[in-house]
């Protein structure tokens, strides 16, 4: 076998930070291998696959050392953000971009276009397409199309399906599959469930970017299970552990047979600008249940939510406790939303006064509001950070600072957007488990959510949207397999 | 949110952008010289003729674009008609002070700002960014690292848009209230701006560094997919200046519709 990319006592440190990042750090891949590396966050594990291609140093300024280092004649590199690979608005742009970095004819292009994107499966009329009009998944394919281009013997991927519907993410990796055959991979990922069966060793690194096992894929699970679960990887079988490990009773649909409703939404309609987004025939939430809405892309899921908040404009029947929405004066006593985008919702300079700021807004006593305040830090572990800014916290500790600002006033109804979206497995169960707290007090819990588990786990109630109308209501199934058809067909 | 620009290619299109965009800046420059309204008046209905018939996008889009058009013109020929200076008074009343000079500059002005939008415009509408930048990297010899950055730039501004819109909805989810005056303004483009940057300033790295993965440098030489060069329409829209221009300043001298030949204060 021969070395296709190697590096011997690596040394490398991010400017400001204390300590290095990698000390004295030897790896080697070689000619074919399907490699997969894990770590928790900030274990450095995009900065390694950057190292591995030469973009550490040339492209991203970080001072690295190293004794000796192999880089391949041509990798490729597929990121995670679909938004932030492109540079050019047209799909044949796209691609040509790559060609013409590579000084290609121009005379050559067109059937070079033709040749990438068919083998990733795309399709299109016109390859002068749109890139903004395309979804996630394809966006992720396109890119893969590009790196193609380039004619790659390693392929390095960071996480790309980690913005990624559960439809999209099967895509991808499907073409990944089938491209990649060929190649050296090296993938960088912690939903492992559909990459698992394509590697053959897996890496393990720990918070301090220090190799803790590196082997055959089966070897290492076996032998580092309690590492992975500690780290919040999303290895196979981690929500079947999870389960039977806190031995949590499936949660129980309630009585609602005499229950007052607390969402009754009749022949109610949403409008963005003009055109009618949304219509629901008739559908209930009551206190204690958690609702689940599923759907594919576009079907109106967020929509329907924006639509209780009243931020869109809306015509019939919309009842909160049986009251009419437009007679509340401030739904925002009765409903709270949170975002898919964390950082969006923030809008003060310290994690304390994120959490405090409705609480000023509603005039509470200063008193009140500190105590109100202490206790959710301590809930929802953000403790340590009350005078952090809220961007500099992590993935999960910002996901967590959103759900607490939203929920402080304890607002019967909760409107969430895939609050789970992007959030590792330790992050996703304590998410839930808070939530599941407040659901079993009679909160009303209504959240978009791709997870089919946690349909099959938490939810008591699935309500299913297509092409913007709330087709299903139903109680959540305990057998994910009745489900899966819906979502991905 | 997906918006639809769509519009039928025309003549305008096709010419070449970077020899457009060198017209257009020379018209400009000679649009400050053009000193009888006379001439400016027939000099804009030239080019508002290749606004209306030419740049191949809906009347209504046309129409609505030429709202702030008006607006232009009234707020830059009003301040002039009321505060300029001049001897034949027509009226006073207080500070506004209207006499027959100030009321032709300010008209002047009017047009002159109208002319200046609807060459403007009609560049905007007929170009599309991406081959402007081809353009100007071919006959210009403009350095990929620019237009290249320029061209991936205008790819986040629909995806800011985007975000401003979930921003909205966020911040008044959260109760955040408008608050008046100085204070309240200042506090709103922070509530804005700061979350919008960072999350821009993050994306344009990532694609930074994702364009160097993809081999893009500075260096060495490069083919392009869209070859620009000059064809038989930027003969036409020549010609067409060449026809237009000496016409107004003939009709002007021959038929006027004023008998002020020189706006300018003194002369």
């Amino acid at each position: 076998m021969t070395t296709i990319a190697s590096m011997t006592n690596m040394r490398l440190k991010f400017p400001g930070v204390e300590s290095l990042l990698f000390e004295d750090f030897s790896l080697s891949f070689e000619k074919g291998e399907k490699v997969l590396i894990l770590g928790p966050s900030g274990s450095g594990k995009s900065t390694l696959l950057q190292v591995l291609t030469g973009l550490i140093p040339s492209a991203v300024a970080v001072p690295m050392k190293a004794d000796a280092l192999t880089i391949p004649e041509s990798w490729g590199f597929l990121f995670q953000d679909p938004d932030a690979q492109f540079c050019m608005p047209y799909v044949d742009e796209e691609i040509a971009f790559v060609l013409e970095n590579l000084q290609i004819p121009r005379e050559e292009m067109e059937q070079y276009i033709d040749h990438y994107l068919h083998q990733v499966g795309l399709r299109f009329d016109d390859n002068h397409t749109k890139i903004q009009t395309l979804s996630g998944g394809m966006k992720q394919r396109l890119a893969i199309a590009s790196v193609l281009a380039l004619e790659p013997e390693l392929l390095c991927l960071d996480e790309p399906t980690a913005m990624l519907d559960p439809e999209g993410t099967k895509l991808v990796w499907d073409t990944i599959k089938n491209v990649g055959n060929d190649k050296t991979v090296v993938i960088v990922e912690h939903k492992i469930e559909q990459v698992v069966d394509f590697v053959d060793r897996v890496i393990l690194l720990d918070e301090n970017g220090t190799i803790i096992a590196d082997g055959p894929k089966q070897q290492v699970f076996d032998q580092y299970k309690h590492v992975l679960i500690e780290q919040g990887i999303w290895y196979p079988g981690v929500w079947e552990d999870y389960m039977q490990d806190k031995s949590r009773h499936i949660p129980q649909s309630v009585n609602t047979e005499d229950a007052k409703p607390a969402v009754h939404l009749s022949d109610f309609s949403a409008f963005r600008g003009k055109v009618k987004a949304l219509q629901v025939e008739e559908a209930r939430a009551h206190p204690g249940e958690w609702v689940t809405i599923l759907g594919e892309n576009g079907a109106g899921k967020s929509t329907l939510l924006l639509a209780m908040m009243n931020l869109l404009k809306t015509t019939g029947t919309y009842k909160i406790f049986e009251q009419d929405y437009k007679r509340i004066k401030h739904l925002a006593e009765y409903v709270s939303f949170v975002f898919q985008n964390p950082e969006f919702q923030f809008v003060t300079n310290s994690v304390y006064e994120e959490i405090a700021f409705s609480l000023h807004l509603a005039k509470w006593e200063q008193e009140k509001i500190a105590r109100r305040v202490d206790e959710m830090l301590k809930l929802y572990y953000l403790e340590d950070y009350r005078h952090t800014h809220p961007y500099q916290l992590s993935m999960g500790q910002k996901r967590r600072l959103s759900v607490a600002a939203s929920i402080v006033k304890e607002q019967p109804i909760i409107l969430l957007d895939e609050p789970t979206f992007g959030q590792d497995a330790k992050n996703t169960f304590a998410i839930l488990e808070q939530l599941e707290q407040l659901r079993a007090q009679g909160t009303t819990i209504i959240m978009v959510t791709h997870d089919l588990n946690i349909v099959k786990n938490f939810a008591t109630k699935v309500w299913r949207m297509e092409d913007g109308e709330l087709v299903m209501e139903s109680p959540a199934p305990n057998d994910i397999e009745t489900l899966q058809p819906a979502v991905i067909s | 949110m997906a918006m639809d620009f769509s519009y039928k290619e025309t003549w305008l299109h096709k010419i070449n952008p970077s020899l457009k965009l060198l017209i257009m800046v020379l018209l400009f420059i000679h649009l400050l010289m053009i000193h009888n309204t006379n001439i400016l008046i027939n000099y804009m209905i030239g080019m508002l003729a290749l606004y209306l018939f030419f740049t191949g996008h809906p009347w209504k889009r046309l129409l609505v674009i030429s709202i702030p058009f008006l607006l232009i013109f009234l707020t830059s020929s009003t301040s002039m008609i009321f505060f300029g200076k001049g001897e034949i008074t027509w009226a006073k009343w207080g500070l506004v002070h209207i006499t027959e000079e100030s009321f032709f500059r300010g008209l002047h002005l009017g047009f002159r700002g109208i002319s200046f939008a609807i060459l403007g415009i009609v560049f905007a509408l007929t170009t599309r960014p991406v081959y402007l930048f081809y353009s100007l990297m071919q006959q210009f010899k403009l350095k990929p690292k620019y237009a290249y950055s320029f061209m991936a730039a205008i790819r986040l501004i629909p995806l800011m848009i985007e975000e401003m819109q979930t921003l909205h909805y966020a911040l008044q989810v959260r109760g955040v209230q408008g608050e008046r005056g100085v204070n309240g303004f200042y506090r709103k483009i922070k509530s804005y701006s700061i979350p919008l940057l960072s999350q821009s300033i993050r994306r344009a790295y990532r694609i930074a560094v994702a364009m160097e993965a993809k081999r893009f440098s500075n260096h060495g030489n490069r083919t392009y997919f869209y070859r620009l060069g000059f064809s038989k329409f930027d003969v036409i829209f020549l010609c067409y200046l060449l026809v237009i221009i000496p016409l107004s300043y003939v009709t002007a001298t021959h038929f006027p519709y004023f008998s002020i030949t020189d706006v300018r204060f003194g002369s």
